[in-house]
């Protein structure tokens, strides 16, 4: 699939910035780290805070098959659900820790994500978009249905046992402000560490002309399914994140198209293929929804963040397909 | 013999669902046939046709009347969408222009909520709560007219898209848009009639499929997924293959159904849908890959 991002996608690759412009990413890591501390932080603030950043994981988890990769999976909430899920199941009916269930969720993400690469990612991207949608759907159904393990339509509800690092539950939103930004460092991290790799530079090879890099000795199937292993594996830890924050997951909010659009906005509104996009991305995304429920509750309205969800989708889209890291960074000459 | 009655329940009733599944797969696999515009909101134009045999209804005119301004609308929409959004996308599906497409279904859905609510409505047509007996089985009147307009339909585009100088211009753009331009045709006016003409026959698959489905505003997305299985199994771009699709789906739905677990009714399909992208995606009847 042609992304049509590809020229000034590589040229971002590596930034050249100023030393003050360099420091300023780990100001706002320290920044976000302090907020617990600082007189002003309160509950709602720190929640707030939280939801950005398990966003931003989770769009940059995204960003990496979609944005580095070019392959657009429309599924991604399947490998959240199976994190938050597989986390959830295992703690409330064994008592298995997440520190350690959040792995066999990743473990169940990756039997599921290699079932469907294998299956649809030697075919050119839209058979691969056109899959995702369809294991999504079939998880919804599946979850809806074996209301024994996953609570059917009203979701699973974590047990919860009060502020305990072995259950890694809190009754206070603070220790998930570090939780989140160790995810968020790492997954950004790991990101730039695939765009600067060889790895990173096959993916997007393939990504911009599939014939062109299997001539110049790239295996495309290989990058394809390694890029969305990676991916899914990141997602379905965040899941687990997920779970922990929210304490509960229903079938909607794992499967839905609501949330696989969440997933897919940081990166999409912060810039595609971007080590930065899906921060800054994921950021604005939880600004816009905290607004539009802040409006929309005041108007008495529901559903109005599914709408401007799918008009900023459609915006970025159609005028700013290179998003917000995208436009600021400098253009190549051609 | 008795045990082969419900076989037979589940088969009928398949074939009449799907034939109009048929119905509403063929403007979908038009759009990728012509355009290769992967139309993802195209279920939520089947949602506004169902909206418009409800609106019909309430001024107290059957349904089935109502198809034609059906068809009518949903061009316009379709039209619309074309010029504003899909017309920059034509020749690939990018992935902007799944996006696009995905954030656009989100929009009209939306719409449709906030201007008629979430409440489920019908709109019975005057075959409605009527039956005919055949042998053992026995099916709803409604369904046997929905099943006869949809095979109307699509044996009508069939003969638009092979029989008509219109047809020729557009599989002629379908085929090569750069030679149709060489010899004169005029790519875009040719697209965007080919564009509305298929979200028209969403409008009127909507329409027919009122009169025994009720509607609420998610059942564009309800929907999407049968129209992709159903193009996928018979063929992207095939007319005939996403018809003959359509009604599989049905078959296999209501075979699940009775065998397995009726609220289980679609995960065969989508693993179906996997098995034919993995080892026959050009499903039965399609004939490029892509």
């Amino acid at each position: 699939m042609e992304t049509g991002l590809s020229r000034a996608a590589l040229g971002r690759s590596a930034p050249v910035a100023p030393a003050t412009a360099r420091l300023l990413p780990w100001f706002a890591v320290l920044a976000v780290a302090a907020l617990p501390l600082l007189p002003f932080a309160n509950k709602y603030v720190e929640a707030a805070v939280v939801r950005a950043l398990i966003f931003i994981a989770l769009g940059q988890a995204w960003n990496v098959v979609a944005g580095i990769g070019g392959q657009l999976s429309l599924g991604h909430g399947v490998f959240l659900g199976l994190g938050s899920y597989a986390t959830g199941i295992l703690f409330n009916l064994f008592g298995i820790s997440p520190w350690l269930g959040v792995w066999a969720g990743a473990l169940v993400s990756l039997a599921v994500a290699l079932v469907m690469g294998a299956m649809t990612l030697r075919m050119r991207g839209i058979f691969f978009a056109l899959a995702t949608v369809a294991v999504s759907l079939a998880f919804d159904q599946l979850a809806h249905h074996y209301v024994d393990l996953t609570g059917g339509d009203n979701g699973l509800a974590l047990r919860f046992v009060g502020t305990s690092l072995w259950a890694a539950q809190s009754r206070t939103p603070a220790p998930f402000v570090y939780a989140g930004l160790a995810f968020v460092v790492l997954y950004l991290w790991i990101t730039r560490l695939i765009l600067a790799s060889r790895f990173g530079l096959e993916m997007r090879a393939v990504r911009d002309d599939e014939i062109a890099a299997g001539a110049a000795g790239v295996r495309v199937f290989r990058t394809k399914l390694l890029g969305f292993l990676a991916s899914a594996a990141m997602t379905a830890l965040a899941g687990g994140l997920y779970m922990q924050f929210y304490q509960a997951i229903d079938p909607e909010s794992a499967f839905g198209l609501g949330q696989a659009i969440q997933l897919q906005l940081p990166a999409l509104i912060g810039g595609l293929g971007t080590a930065w996009g899906p921060v800054v991305g994921g950021a604005l995304m939880i600004l816009l929804s905290e607004a539009t429920n802040w409006g929309a509750t005041k108007a008495g309205m529901v559903g109005v963040d599914i709408l401007v969800y799918g008009l900023v989708l459609l915006l970025v889209v159609l005028w700013a397909p290179q998003g917000i890291v995208g436009m600021l960074a400098p253009r190549r000459r051609r | 013999m008795n045990s082969l009655i419900p076989v037979g329940q589940a088969l009928l009733s398949g074939i009449l669902v799907g034939g109009v599944y048929g119905l509403l797969s063929i403007g979908f696999s038009l759009a990728f046939g012509v355009m290769r515009i992967v139309n993802f909101a195209h279920g939520d134009l089947v949602m506004y046709g169902m909206y418009v045999g409800v609106a019909a209804a309430l001024f107290g005119i059957d349904p089935l009347y109502a198809i034609p301004i059906s068809f009518v609308l949903m061009a316009l929409l379709g039209a619309a969408q074309y010029r504003f959004v899909y017309r920059r996308f034509v020749g690939a599906p990018t992935l902007q222009q799944l996006l696009a497409a995905i954030g656009l279904g989100l929009v009209l859905q939306m719409i449709a909520q906030i201007v008629f609510g979430a409440d489920t409505r019908s709109a019975p047509s005057m075959f409605a709560g009527r039956f005919l007996l055949l042998g053992p089985l026995f099916v709803s009147a409604a369904q046997v007219v929905a099943f006869g307009v949809a095979v109307a339909a699509t044996l009508i585009v069939e003969a638009l898209l092979l029989g008509t100088q219109w047809g020729r211009t557009v599989r002629a753009v379908a085929d090569d848009i750069e030679a149709a331009e060489l010899v004169g045709l005029r790519s875009q006016w040719i697209n965007i009639s080919a564009f509305a003409f298929a979200c028209g026959l969403a409008g009127i698959a909507g329409t027919i499929m009122v009169t025994y489905y009720p509607v609420d505003p998610s059942k564009g997305l309800t929907l999407m997924p049968i129209a992709i299985i159903a193009t996928t199994i018979g063929g992207l771009g095939s007319i005939r293959g996403s018809f003959l699709g359509g009604i599989f789906c049905g078959v296999i739905q209501q075979a699940t159904a009775l065998l397995w677990n009726s609220a289980l009714q679609d995960v065969p399909l989508y693993v179906l849908l996997l098995l034919f992208i993995a080892y026959r995606p050009t499903g039965m009847f399609g004939l490029r890959t892509e």
